[in-house]
């Protein structure tokens, strides 16, 4: 069965390619995420203005060649915020998703492996998780931290763990049961060395599309709690920040709109590629 | 009524008031463990005006100054008898305060549910009687926009066009019919795109079954098959995604409240947030718990009952593995 499943020599890189079956849809999102990437890492090389001093005199224009999302209430180009938000909105969105994968993979590992009384302790703290709502946990977890985006961060991780901790848990369980593991019990491997050689590699396979898939809705989470402005304080600029600041200038609707698409075609983008994971794999 | 039902019915009693305990006591555990400390933040903060004396009877009263332990016994053992303390700002008991606000936020929550539900069967109709080149495609769509939209932008599209544009209501009126409308549809719409995912995915499942083969080879029309057929083992599950996600809508309430200004427990939890009133935190993110803990207990305990194909099997029950999948949002006919 390996055989076959192995990569056929002789494929061509472009045959490979075709093999991914990636759509339109599927490669517009991979751009957009590509862009969001280079926003994050080099705003400066996307735009000219400064995302924090602004031109009184361009106060709340609307969108132009010069200023693409249209100016602010103190003249800021709001593209230019939005760039440069970029880097908080969304690498905090990826230490949330670190924080659940690692914690709650350790949990369901730990759980699915040993079973027995290790379990039950877990499965309980599990279900507390779950029973908590999720934004309400994140809520109380970044008030006690302290009103920061780094903290929203670890506050959204946090609500994520009990969600990957299950998964990871049937994952574990699942692959405990091959044969193969129980042939490697029967050469002699240790539970260590199953564990981190044969049960953590195919468990963690059926979690990337999953830990994807939390990454936008991570997105979204920490786009709320900086919305209710429990991240970093103005002038920075979060993407749920901008929004906040938006909807008290309604009548220059722009600056609700712009930072809100650019949060939806992320998420939505990140989501197509969970999709696009899950089917492939 | 059988024995192993009844066997079921209680394990699953007690585990539902010990997840509660434990949720309460994560609860006091995150809120006085983590850095921030509400004495020196609040009570000291000279904007209070609050004297020394003041301030040592506050902490007195609420027993900040004995140790957590003893702390932690006091207001678990308070909970227990449905005290849930006094709030540390307005000096009012806590369960007054929310008591205030929670019918609006039910209000709120439960119309919510109503649109959520209505849109999301609507669409699901829609995939499986629209044809592919009328837009069917389209409606496919809904579900995963609305689960990337973020509900403050829905609520805030939403007061822009219907007050703002068409002045069908003035902001101003939080608690007015169709400001409340349109806060449930805000609040409602990422809750039908989640009911809507598994119902899709549950249709088109059961659409490829045999039976309905039989029924289209009848010549059945897809409305009908719809109706008589699919509808019903596919609806099912629904069940499952709403307990699991019902609570999120306490939480989402903060968000559409504040985008809506109407008060209530999500506009309560604000204020409670900037002024650092953990008592008031505790006892809603606790609430919050009981309410899921309950509709969940609700749904597991009523599922053999309408699934008369859920067997109950000692341990882990079967009901679990749909409801996972169900809460991943993962397709049904994609599994094996």
């Amino acid at each position: 069965m390996s055989l076959v499943s192995e990569n056929i020599p002789g494929l061509s890189p472009l045959e490979k390619l075709r093999s991914l079956n990636i759509t339109p849809t599927v490669a517009l999102s991979f751009l957009v995420i590509a862009i969001v990437i280079a926003w994050s890492l080099a705003p400066q090389l996307f735009s000219g203005h400064s995302p924090v001093n602004g031109v009184p005199a361009d106060k709340l224009s609307a969108p132009s060649l010069e200023h693409w999302f249209g100016t602010d209430h103190l003249g800021r180009d709001l593209y230019t915020r939005v760039v440069y938000g970029a880097a908080s909105s969304v690498s905090s969105a990826l230490v949330a998703v670190v924080i659940g994968v690692v914690i709650g993979g350790l949990i369901g590992l730990l759980s699915g492996f040993f079973g027995g009384w290790v379990d039950v302790v877990f499965a309980r703290f599990v279900d507390v998780l779950l029973a908590i709502p999720k934004f309400l946990l994140a809520v109380i977890v970044v008030t006690a931290l302290g009103f920061e985006t780094i903290n929203a961060a670890i506050a959204t991780g946090i609500s994520t763990i009990a969600f990957f901790a299950r998964v990871a848990r049937s994952e574990v369980i699942k692959t405990r049961r091959a044969t193969f593991v129980e042939a490697s019990f029967l050469l002699g491997g240790s539970r260590g060395f199953i564990l981190l050689r044969h049960v953590l590699p195919n468990a963690s396979r059926s979690m990337l599309p999953l830990a994807v898939l939390q990454f936008g809705e991570s997105i979204l989470v920490i786009a709320g709690l900086a919305f209710l402005g429990y991240g970093d304080p103005p002038p920075s600029s979060d993407w749920g920040l901008l929004i906040s600041i938006g909807k008290d200038y309604l009548k220059w609707p722009w600056l609700v709109y712009a930072p809100a698409l650019v949060t939806i075609v992320t998420v939505l983008s990140v989501n197509r590629i969970s999709r696009w994971l899950r089917k492939s794999h | 009524m059988s024995n192993a039902y009844l066997t079921y019915a209680g394990k699953r009693l007690g585990q539902a008031v010990i997840v509660i305990l434990l949720a309460y006591i994560f609860t006091f555990v995150v809120v006085s463990i983590l850095p921030g400390d509400p004495i020196t933040s609040v009570l000291r903060n000279p904007q209070n005006g609050f004297s020394e004396q003041e301030i040592a009877e506050i902490i007195a009263a609420q027993g900040l100054d004995q140790p957590v332990l003893v702390q932690l016994w006091h207001s678990l053992s308070a909970f227990l008898t449905g005290d849930l303390g006094m709030s540390m700002r307005s000096n009012r008991p806590v369960a007054t305060l929310i008591a205030e606000v929670l019918s609006s936020t039910l209000i709120l929550a439960s119309s919510g549910l109503a649109v959520a539900l209505f849109l999301a069967f609507t669409v699901a109709y829609g995939t499986q009687v629209v044809p592919k080149k009328y837009g069917q495609g389209l409606l496919r769509a809904f579900p995963s926009l609305f689960l990337s939209t973020p509900n403050f932008v829905i609520g805030l599209f939403l007061i822009h066009l219907f007050g703002f544009q068409l002045r069908l209501f003035r902001v101003i009126e939080p608690d007015g019919f169709w400001a409340t409308f349109f806060a449930a549809i805000t609040i409602g719409i990422p809750f039908s795109a989640q009911i809507a995912e598994v119902l899709i995915a549950n249709l088109d499942h059961e659409a490829e079954q045999d039976y309905a083969a039989v029924a289209r080879s009848r010549g059945i029309a897809p409305r009908r098959l719809f109706a008589t057929h699919l509808l019903k083992p596919a609806a099912l599950p629904v069940v499952t995604v709403i307990a699991l996600t019902v609570g999120e809508l306490l939480g989402n309430s903060l968000i559409t409240e504040t985008v809506f200004g109407r008060t209530g427990i999500g506009s309560l939890v604000q204020r409670s947030v900037s002024t650092q009133d953990l008592p008031v935190l505790q006892a809603i993110v606790s609430l919050g718990a009981v309410i899921f803990v309950l509709v969940n207990l609700i749904a597991d305990l009523l599922y053999p009952l309408l699934d008369p194909r859920v067997k109950i099997v000692v341990g882990r029950k079967r009901r679990h593995a749909a409801a996972d999948d169900a809460a991943l949002g993962l397709e049904a006919g994609a599994k094996p």
